[in-house]
């Protein structure tokens, strides 16, 4: 470290320049991952925050929540083998609401859930809704800046039902919208009054179960009951449209900074050992090991990286308080720990290249040499 | 008495079959301490290979070398760097100084790659930089050093480990002769101060009145003046 750090405070401009970049690359790499989650997030946080960790859903929906069918021969299946209270219907209807005394139209998506089981909404600001509540909804909190508040009666446009707002709930969106969580009760009048359902409450059927459950148990009732897939809550959250178009184009965004940033790193600290290639001659003649120079150039690769990082990352929080609440971005510890060490990795795999150039200089060139 | 860098019958070749160079001829040379050789010879006689040779950065063909009593012919890649770091001290042309180090900092990195104490480095290094006349200057970097003021700086690193022999390569090449003079001046008095040997390549004969011994490097062999 004793050549690094010193070459460092002599060419202070040239490894600025450089650190400039990766800052840059490494805020870039930072605030499109945290864009990426928090995107995701803002998608599908009514499905992430379940806790349950399958779901059933009907063998030939394709993963779709919305494809799917199924009825309380297969909930009582399910119940049967992991138990009454970790398998529990969800139904799910994309809709669009209207508000009474607001100029609002809002899509959102309802989700008719059992208020005694384990999908039941955490009620954050009002009351809850039990079973037997008819006419109340609690709603993902929002809706609060189309100007919805407690006691706000909505009207579904497709039903004509209307509803009072009896509480709200954080974080609970399905496909980008805000989830209306409703008891059966109403979910049987609304799919009555759209005359799609049968004459008895009974038959009208739930889009999937959602369990908790092993992944044993979990394949033991694909096999069992012959039109129900069971899939991970990633699965499930995989199939929500949109998810993975939008994943997968901001993937590919993450996955070519970070080459990027490899690439820009190596090509510098080359050219830099290329230039130098004559000293590293001397220091070999003098006595210098190998292993000295290759942890010279390896340690300023890290000083460098970590440096950028460490700013980058508090250039990340800042512009996080300052970013407004309608901005999905999300950063959490473990997403920041596995980037960071991801753009390190890169950047020291980038060393490498000059490494081996150092490698490859031989004390015998500083003799006879006249240039400087 | 004692020999500090002694050759044996060394012989190096380059390429193979007809086109077979012999560059050093079955070369005999001993270097006692207190003693400062120079090796005289037009540019293409191989002097550099010579010095090469003899300051273990290049193997010989055949024949065997010894520095300050031991053998370098058994000895790895490593060993030979440890063996440079402890037992030579190079001064090459154009000194070489680093440029992104101070003065001072040029002899105390060696003295850090040899494992002194910081406290017998610093000591080590004042005590050449004054003989050497060069402390005031030892907070400056190269680029501020005249070329003479480089070369003390160069000859002051080669001493810093103490080592058995001193290889000079050209070390008057880049400066007027009477600059030369003295740099070549110093590296003799150093020689005796220390009690080690040295030995310098060059094609200057105006620089040669304080060496003890000069040779021609001629066909591969060296011949005494």
């Amino acid at each position: 470290m004793f050549l690094a750090l010193r070459e460092m405070r002599h060419s202070k401009a040239r490894y600025s320049l450089i650190m400039v970049i990766m800052l840059l690359v490494s805020f870039l790499v930072l605030f499109v991952t945290g864009l990426a989650r928090g995107l995701a997030y803002a998608n599908v946080s009514a499905v992430e925050n379940m806790s349950a960790n399958y779901f059933a859903v009907q063998s030939d929906a394709d993963h779709a929540f919305r494809r799917s069918q199924l009825s309380d021969t297969e909930l009582s299946a399910a119940r049967s083998m992991v138990g009454e209270k970790n398998a529990t219907p969800l139904a799910v209807q994309m809709s669009t609401i209207t508000a009474d005394g607001a100029d609002v139209k809002a899509d959102i998506t309802f989700f008719a859930v059992d208020m005694d089981g384990m999908l039941k909404p955490k009620v954050v600001q009002g009351d809850g809704i039990t079973n037997e509540t008819k006419g109340s909804v609690v709603v993902d909190s929002k809706l609060k800046e189309s100007g919805i508040s407690i006691g706000s009666l909505v009207k579904d446009q497709a039903s004509g039902l209307t509803f009072k707002v009896a509480g709200f709930v954080k974080d609970s969106s399905y496909s980008h919208t805000p989830v209306v969580y409703i008891n059966n009760l109403d979910w049987q009048a609304m799919r009555q009054g759209t005359g799609q359902g049968g004459s008895s409450a009974q038959q009208v059927p739930y889009n999937v179960i959602a369990l908790k459950t092993t992944s044993s148990v979990a394949a033991q009732i694909t096999s069992k009951l012959n039109n129900v897939e069971v899939i991970t809550q990633k699965q499930a959250i995989a199939s929500i449209p949109g998810y993975s178009a939008e994943q997968n184009s901001l993937l590919m965004m993450i996955v070519f900074l970070f080459v990027i940033s490899g690439f820009v790193l190596a090509v510098f600290f080359y050219v830099i050992t290329i230039q130098k290639s004559s000293q590293f001659g001397i220091l070999k003649a003098m006595g210098t090991k190998m292993s000295y120079l290759a942890w010279s150039v390896v340690g300023q690769v890290l000083i460098l990286s970590v440096a950028s990082l460490t700013i980058s990352l508090l250039l990340t929080f800042g512009m996080n308080m300052g970013l407004p609440d309608t901005m999905p971005f999300q950063l959490k510890g473990q997403t920041i720990g596995l980037t960071s060490v991801l753009f390190i990795g890169m950047s020291l795999l980038g060393s490498l290249i000059s490494v081996a150039k150092v490698a490859k200089v031989d004390a015998l060139d500083a003799i006879g040499r006249t240039g400087a | 008495m004692s020999a500090k860098l002694m050759m044996k019958q060394v012989t190096h070749t380059y390429g193979d079959g007809d086109g077979a160079r012999t560059i050093l001829n079955h070369l005999d040379l001993t270097v006692n301490d207190s003693e400062f050789v120079a090796v005289l010879g037009p540019s293409g006689t191989g002097k550099s290979t010579f010095l090469s040779a003899a300051g273990a950065l290049l193997t010989p063909t055949s024949g065997e070398i010894y520095i300050d009593g031991e053998p370098l012919g058994n000895k790895d890649k490593s060993a030979l760097t440890e063996l440079r770091l402890q037992k030579i001290g190079f001064m090459f042309q154009s000194a070489q100084l680093l440029p992104y180090l101070k003065v001072e900092e040029q002899l105390l990195y060696v003295a850090k790659l040899a494992k002194l104490s910081t406290k017998e480095a610093k000591e080590r290094s004042a005590y050449l930089l004054k003989r050497l006349g060069i402390w005031e200057r030892r907070n400056h970097y190269p680029e501020k050093l005249s070329g003479g003021e480089k070369q003390r700086v160069a000859i002051a690193r080669a001493w810093m480990n103490k080592p058995a022999v001193l290889f000079a390569d050209e070390p008057t090449a880049s400066l007027d002769f009477s600059r030369g003079k003295e740099v070549v001046q110093m590296i003799a008095d150093e020689v005796k101060n220390e009690g080690k040997a040295a030995v310098m390549v060059t094609h200057d004969e105006r620089m040669l009145e304080w060496c003890d011994r000069v040779y021609h490097l001629q066909d591969g062999v060296l011949v005494e003046q």
